[in-house]
């Protein structure tokens, strides 16, 4: 058990944000400013995501600063640096959905794409070929609506393996899950997102699976 | 219309967890196999790969420019409670339990008194500079002695009042 820890806190050590977070802690002038400037963006996008309005995402980022920083006397490197700050902020973000789950608030999604649900819409683009017309923004729009149709679970696992490139390890200790429960999770997110964009997977012109099967080996 | 699945659950995740690099071993040999042989496995790994691919077409929000600024901003009141000496930072829970301190002690005197009485209230007058000179007594052994310092003579200037 000891030996684990040990070389927790010396892959800990290894990781330079940890060693600034060191900095931090000692009240070294500047390694805080240091350290915001690291990781805002990639906070603010996580949040973004996440919770899906630009302001709260701020908000949320910047409470997550505050606490790193509150917390600064107590912290101890026993992983990644952006491991617990991505815990932190996911404990805020899911405080602030579940607060928001008891206020009927609209969903995060632009209104461009007019008043159908994504799923309405998707259908009728199916039907006058989608990969033509949709635009960018109205796929990212689209995107972003089968992203947050997913539970909240697998939105946090999504969104930091994919924007965050955590592995499957670190997103079960940001989420206090196994392993195991996160492949489960990720699994389950991936299906379900595919299910949503499923007009939208073969818009570049490639052969899709059936098309594919059907030529001529 | 949608095809049946050619895997099942487990072997979903495991070819989730295949093309994120996180199977090895036995499982991922054996997808390979799978994958290398079935048309249709492949076709699913494919469609999850692009469906994972089309996420980057989400913009990638950025902080508004004043963000740190705002940040470091809210964190100095932060700053200066954690800077104030320990006797400052202490002063204001040290007056608040003395305060409370206080109120239970008298709040206890009173109800104290209250139970006792008048009787109670005579004998701590007629005490009461025995008890406020307890500390002169404790160092006189006997009584005659205390008796023979009342004598006039030995503090005259003192009897006179001056």
């Amino acid at each position: 058990m000891t030996a684990i820890s040990e070389t927790s806190a010396q892959m800990a050590l290894r990781d330079p944000d940890v060693r600034v977070m060191l900095r931090v802690r000692a009240d070294e002038p500047g390694a805080f400013a240091e350290l915001v400037g690291q990781y805002q963006h990639r906070l603010v996008a996580v949040m973004h995501h996440l919770i899906g309005d630009a302001t709260e995402a701020e908000d949320l980022a910047q409470e997550a600063f505050l606490r790193v920083y509150r917390a600064r006397k107590k912290y101890r490197p026993r992983s990644k640096f952006s491991t617990w700050l991505f815990t932190i902020a996911n404990n805020l973000a899911r405080n602030s959905l579940r607060s928001r789950q008891r206020k009927p608030v609209t969903p995060f999604v632009s209104s461009e794409s007019g008043s159908m649900g994504p799923h309405e819409q998707m259908v009728k683009d199916n039907r006058s070929g989608p990969m033509q017309k949709v635009q960018r923004k109205e796929l990212a729009d689209l995107i972003q609506e089968a992203l947050a149709a997913l539970n909240e679970r697998q939105r946090v696992a999504v969104v930091l393996n994919k924007f965050e490139d955590m592995n499957y390890a670190e997103i079960a200790e940001v989420m206090g899950l196994t392993t195991k429960g996160v492949k489960s999770l990720l699994s389950r997110a991936r299906m379900n997102l595919r299910a949503a964009l499923a007009g939208y997977v073969y818009m570049d012109g490639a052969p899709a699976p059936e098309e594919e099967s059907e030529r001529p080996v | 219309m949608t095809k049946p699945n050619p895997l099942n659950e487990r072997e979903q995740a495991d070819l989730v967890a295949f093309l994120d690099g996180e199977l090895a071993g036995e499982a991922a040999r054996a997808l390979e196999t799978k994958l290398s042989l079935d048309p249709a496995a492949r076709a699913e790994a494919e469609s999850l790969k692009r469906t994972w691919g089309l996420l980057d077409y989400l913009p990638k929000p950025e902080p508004s420019p004043s963000f740190t600024h705002r940040t470091l901003e809210k964190m100095a009141p932060i700053r200066t409670t954690a800077a104030m000496p320990l006797w400052r930072s202490l002063r204001r829970p040290w007056w608040i339990g003395a305060g409370w301190a206080a109120a239970i002690l008298t709040a206890a005197t009173a109800g104290y008194l209250g139970v006792g009485g008048d009787a109670t209230d005579r004998h701590l007058t007629r005490d009461l500079r025995v008890i406020e000179n307890k500390r002169f007594y404790d160092h006189v052994d006997d009584l005659d002695f205390l008796k023979s310092l009342d004598q006039p003579d030995l503090f005259e200037e003192d009897a006179t009042g001056s």
